[in-house]
């Protein structure tokens, strides 16, 4: 049983501060820099004191899960502010401006900040970042992604996949070739976050080339979960929408009839970037997962 | 064929001087602030301003007094851009959601998450039964009319965005959720339940109260509308139980949506008479009425051809940039819509939506241009009818 929380995690209440001025042209990039030093620490020892097995950034500087891969690419550009799903979030949709855009260089460690102990880092899913361009998944792999997983020293590179759960016809055969470009390196996980995985998981989700898949459990139904499932699942048990604090007594038990459906290996994690409830909330959140996990693996024993 | 003429409008909010922000934090105010209410005063023509200049020069200052004169600038700001339906860019509220939350019993503060950006916002959570804890737009309303020369439109944030840029608590189960026990429909209907009490018992008697006071036309901003594509049947009853027997003009504000998710739900929504809608975020830079230069006006045909006539509202500033659009690109976005509607009636314009994330400077120009743009579509249609009457 392992534990962890990738994605987007929220600023603090003085990081928010401190990036409003800066806006307002009140403080300096130094100042903001420092700050988001002090935020990542105190993550880092939420992870560590909620026992978590893989450390993650939180990827504070990110304005939103494409933003710095598009800016570090050629070929890629921001498109118009658009609603991120069903949130009261934005980001600035990719768009591509050639038909093979490719990673100009590596993100830098403003953007994959380095951690003492082991770490995943998060990147958009090929599905994600190409959506919406033009440009097929397998091209943004091979140009963009597999150059920056390359560069990474990490146990797990997770593919947060929003928008490939929602798509009326879905194909996975267009991501499958996408992830088997992106093989040969660290391990992956690909990550669909806040949707109903069911006819995903009905197609051959589970029979991608990935190590992992990550299922939001509060818009999935358990017994959607193949009998046959044998991957690490990332089971998303923490609602990153949600104000409502997790009962790990809740979790654990949803763990055990997992458990019982044949699902061996299973990592405890949110349905989608914890950045949708405020620092404070995700702090509980984060703290509740690692309880959940104790619980589970006692109650496991 | 009388003369065509576009009314122009603001949508919301304006940016807060560094003067009432600094005074609201309780921080002292520095030269450059002294001098940004000294130019500004100037400027557009407030009456007085030298009394706020004084009084920024004093230790201790009235945050309440600080913000009425926010208030007064913003008014003459607009004026002064030549906008005929203004507000006071809302500056005597905290936002729009904060300000209708903390005004209302049943809700809990969650803390501040991401809007987009830098940009931010506080969320609360409902918590159990909501009720008005006393109408908080009436000062403002009552100031306003006494220092405004042209004519008012009062924004109010609506039932459904407050509901769904809020938690709930009170409506949704604790637990047994996980593992998809808890579904899709019993969501919609919790938010239903959240946003028709919001309706009923926050905004109905806010919208009652400033219609008591003189209010004639009352914007319900519902910028999260579409936030959930199973859910507008919600906004709508909501917009209906809101304003439904009230003798007013109601109108709504939608952004940064994809619009075709409105179309057929607001066929329902015959009290809303005008849609102030944002389009120049979709759209190019281009010069030109056709629907090539016009990609983010393509849409309006919806508004035009549903069944109850409203006006539309056209957003022609987009303002998440500081690019200033030229007259001339704001002229071709009105000829664009005023040709797809084929009655020029049914067009008002605005900016995309409020222009709090712009300076003064940059929001000034904007609607300066945007006026003079709208003067230039009324020159050459005026010219066109002219020369039709002619012949």
């Amino acid at each position: 049983m392992q534990a962890f929380a990738p994605g987007i995690y929220p600023r603090s209440e003085e990081l928010i501060q401190a990036t409003r001025d800066l806006d307002r042209g009140r403080t300096t990039p130094e100042a903001v820099d420092e700050q988001v030093e002090r935020d990542l620490a105190e993550l880092v020892s939420v992870e560590q004191a909620a026992g978590l097995d893989l450390l993650a950034d939180g990827m504070l500087r990110w304005q939103d899960v494409f933003r710095p891969l598009v800016e570090a690419a050629e070929g890629l550009e921001t498109g118009a502010l658009t609603r991120f799903l069903d949130t009261n979030t934005f980001y600035r949709a990719p768009s591509a401006t050639t038909a093979t855009p490719t990673l100009a260089k590596p993100l830098a460690a403003r953007y994959v900040a380095p951690l003492t102990g082991p770490r995943l880092v998060t990147l958009p899913s090929p599905f994600a970042l190409s959506h919406g361009t033009g440009v097929g998944p397998r091209m943004i792999a091979e140009g963009v992604l597999k150059p920056q997983l390359d560069a990474l020293d990490a146990e797990l590179v997770v593919l947060e996949e929003p928008f490939l759960a929602r798509e009326d016809e879905a194909d996975l055969s267009k991501l499958e070739e996408a992830l088997k470009a992106l093989s040969g390196g660290p391990k992956l996980a690909l990550w669909l976050t806040f949707g109903n995985a069911q006819r995903l998981l009905e197609q051959g989700l589970a029979d991608l080339p990935v190590h992992a898949i990550g299922i939001d459990f509060y818009a999935t139904h358990l017994t959607d979960i193949p009998q046959d499932f044998d991957k690490l699942l990332l089971a998303g048990v923490l609602d990153a929408r949600s104000s409502v604090l997790e009962e790990p007594r809740e979790i654990a038990a949803f763990v055990e009839t997992l458990r019982r459906r044949g699902v061996e290996e299973i990592a405890l994690v949110p349905n989608g970037d914890l950045q949708y409830v405020s620092e404070q909330v995700a702090r509980e959140k984060l703290g509740r997962l690692g309880k959940a996990k104790t619980a589970t693996t006692e109650a496991a024993a | 064929m009388s003369e065509v003429k576009f009314l122009t409008h603001e949508v919301g909010s304006l940016a807060k001087p560094p003067w009432l922000v600094k005074t609201t934090a309780g921080k002292p105010v520095d030269e450059s602030d002294i001098e940004h209410a000294r130019s500004w005063g100037e400027k557009v023509g407030v009456g007085g301003y030298e009394e706020l200049v004084e009084s920024l020069q004093q230790d201790e200052r009235d945050p309440e007094e600080i913000a009425r004169w926010a208030s007064r600038y913003c008014v003459r700001l607009q004026e002064s851009a030549g906008v005929d339906v203004i507000w006071d860019g809302e500056q005597q509220r905290s936002e729009m959601y904060a300000w209708a939350i903390a005004h209302s019993n049943g809700f809990e503060p969650r803390g501040t998450v991401r809007s987009f950006d830098n940009k931010y916002y506080s969320k609360s959570a409902a918590t159990g039964p909501v009720s008005l804890a006393e109408p908080y737009h009436n000062e403002e309303f009552s100031f306003l009319k006494s220092v405004a020369e042209h004519d008012l439109k009062i924004p109010i944030t609506g039932a459904y965005t407050l509901a769904v840029w809020s938690y709930d608590e009170h409506h949704l189960p604790k637990e047994g959720r996980l593992g998809g026990g808890l579904s899709r429909k019993d969501e919609v209907e919790a938010r239903r339940e959240l946003t028709l009490d919001i309706a009923r018992n926050l905004i109905r008697p806010n919208l009652e109260a400033l219609i008591d006071l003189g209010a004639t036309w009352i914007q319900i901003d519902e910028p999260g509308a579409s936030t959930e594509e199973d859910e507008l049947d919600v906004f709508v009853e909501s917009f209906n139980v809101s304003v439904e027997g009230l003798d007013c003009m109601f109108s709504t504000h939608l952004c940064f949506s994809d619009y075709d998710l409105f179309f057929p739900a607001i066929e329902g929504m015959s009290g809303c008479r005008q849609y102030c809608v944002g389009f120049a975020n979709y759209d190019t830079r281009e010069l030109g009425t056709g629907g090539a230069e016009r990609p983010g006006y393509e849409v309006i045909s919806k508004w035009r051809d549903l069944p109850y006539d409203p006006i539309l509202g056209l957003g022609v500033l987009d303002i998440h940039t500081d690019f200033i659009e030229p007259p001339e690109l704001v002229r071709d976005r009105i000829l664009y819509a005023a040709e797809v509607f084929g009655d020029p009636a049914r067009i008002q314009v605005c900016p995309d939506c409020g222009l709090r994330t712009r300076s003064w400077e940059v929001a000034y120009e904007k609607l300066r241009n945007m006026v003079e743009g709208t003067r230039l579509v009324e020159e050459a249609l005026n010219r066109v009818h002219a020369g039709a009457r002619r012949n």
